[in-house]
């Protein structure tokens, strides 16, 4: 989990406070698991907004509980006390399987993005567009939000483009910048409706990132339609 | 809502407010709450080292009621009786099943049980919500992630030493207790009703940045660090 570089970019305080308790969406949590990653102060952070949520949990009024409810309980628990120990917090390191390709080795990714590629970027289905960019939908189960991966060559762009809802950025490998500053691993970068920006990954090296971007509608091609707005007619593609 | 907050533009303290300690005739015991804490820690360590079905029920009989409070909170889940003691079932078990995993030194067990049930609240609304929608399923789809690898335990070592430890968290339940009502009001919305600053801004018809310096306020009342 650690990381050398300095990440500059951090998730407000509404975006962390909302993940301790749980309510951030998904594919938005997953974007702060992805900073997390990279960022202590933000872990230590969240380690205290779980604790105001620990004390307003422990200081709840109690309430009842059926009395078939232990019963039921102690039957599953019982049930169980055959079974081996589950240790999920070793079953998750499995960055390290086997299959891993040497492409994606030596980036240390979240622990979603490292299941779902399985250790190679390839494993995904990607869409390209132009020479230098192409992304992977993931799917979170969020209907109004668009999850995706991106992946810029070196020193490629991403065309010019225009924000029809919020978007939040995580860099996963390389850097890129664009008119404002340069942006490099873990750094969380959120950009509003409205705004115009020219990202271009640095020259020396890929630049992977994960991106949610608010979609008011349901489609398949939602990062398409944000590259291409006067195309954005609602078409099913 | 300001952009300029949402990019984080600079990463100024806001110093915490100290002092003007408001005294409230709600009086604490901190010696309980210290003594109750450890019991719980040692209810976990029994079931991971010897599957103790007393301290299992110990534990049943402390948080059950609570886990169904915040079952009942959570608007989807507590209009379901039966939505609410299934989560306190669901986390009943996974507490007994990962209680191997609980680690002392890196989080309280009441962190620990609140972590498991609010993780299993997710889950269990994302099961619902599958249910009720005829979702599309695109790509590699399944079901999506497990939500154990987006709300990560922490894996970090506390830094601090026990004794501060202890001391903060008895400073964070006093001032709790002494948060204005307004404040008090929205953490619970926040952490306890399940819902997200925006959801929060639409129920009560706030702007979202009345939302987000209200918790802000809270927080920096119980000296939790808000620095962006
Ligand atoms: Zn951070």
């Amino acid at each position: 989990m650690a990381n050398k570089q300095l990440v500059k970019y951090h998730p407000d305080t509404r975006f962390l406070t909302d993940y301790a308790a749980g309510s951030l969406p998904e594919s938005q949590a997953l974007c702060v698991a992805a900073h997390l990653h990279h960022c202590a102060d933000c872990r230590a952070h969240i380690r205290e907004l779980t604790q105001v949520g620990t004390e307003l949990f422990m200081e709840q009024p109690a309430a009842e509980v059926s009395s078939g409810c232990l019963d039921q309980v102690m039957a599953r628990v019982a049930g169980a006390i055959n079974e081996p120990a589950k240790t999920p917090a070793t079953a998750a390191n499995d960055s390290s399987s086997s299959d891993a390709v040497k492409k994606t080795e030596t980036v240390s990714l979240p622990r979603a993005i490292s299941k779902m590629t399985s250790g190679n970027l390839e494993n995904l289905k990607w869409r390209t567009l132009g020479k230098s960019f192409r992304y992977s939908t993931i799917n979170t189960g969020d209907e109004f939000r668009e999850s995706s991966l991106l992946e810029i060559k070196a020193g490629g762009e991403i065309p010019r483009h225009h924000h029809g809802g919020d978007e939040i950025t995580v860099i996963l490998k390389g850097s890129f910048s664009d008119q404002e500053d340069k942006y490099n691993v873990g750094d969380f970068i959120v950009r509003s409706q409205g705004e115009t920006h020219t990202p271009v990954a640095s020259q020396d090296e890929d630049c992977l990132c994960i991106t949610t971007l608010d979609a008011p509608i349901k489609m398949n091609n939602v990062f398409y339609r944000m590259l291409m707005p006067f195309l954005n007619r609602p078409t099913s593609a | 809502m300001g952009t300029q907050d949402l990019n984080q533009l600079g990463r100024q303290k806001l110093v915490a407010v100290t002092g003007s300690i408001k005294t409230h005739p709600r009086n604490m015991n901190t010696s309980v709450v210290k003594d109750e804490s450890s019991t719980w820690t040692e209810c976990l360590l029994r079931i991971a080292n010897h599957s103790d079905q007393a301290a299992f029920q110990q534990l049943f009989k402390k948080f059950s009621p609570l886990i169904k409070a915040f079952a009942i909170r959570q608007s989807a889940v507590g209009e379901q009786a039966s939505l609410s003691e299934e989560l306190v079932q669901e986390t009943m078990v996974k507490i007994w099943q990962k209680a191997g995993s609980f680690n002392p030194k890196k989080a309280s067990a009441s962190t620990w049980i609140f972590t498991i049930a609010r993780n299993t609240r997710i889950d269990l609304l994302r099961k619902t919500a599958r249910h009720h929608q005829n979702r599309i399923s695109n790509d590699h789809s399944e079901d999506g992630f497990d939500v154990e690898d987006i709300w990560i335990e922490n894996e970090d070592e506390d830094a601090f030493n026990q004794l501060v430890k202890q001391r903060n968290n008895e400073m964070l339940h006093k001032s709790i207790k002494e948060l204005p009502d307004e404040q008090e009001f929205i953490l619970k919305k926040v952490y306890l009703e399940d819902k997200s600053h925006t959801e929060i801004a639409e129920e009560l018809n706030l702007p979202l940045g009345t939302v987000k310096s209200r918790v802000r306020l809270a927080l920096t009342k119980l000296r939790v660090s808000v620095e962006r």
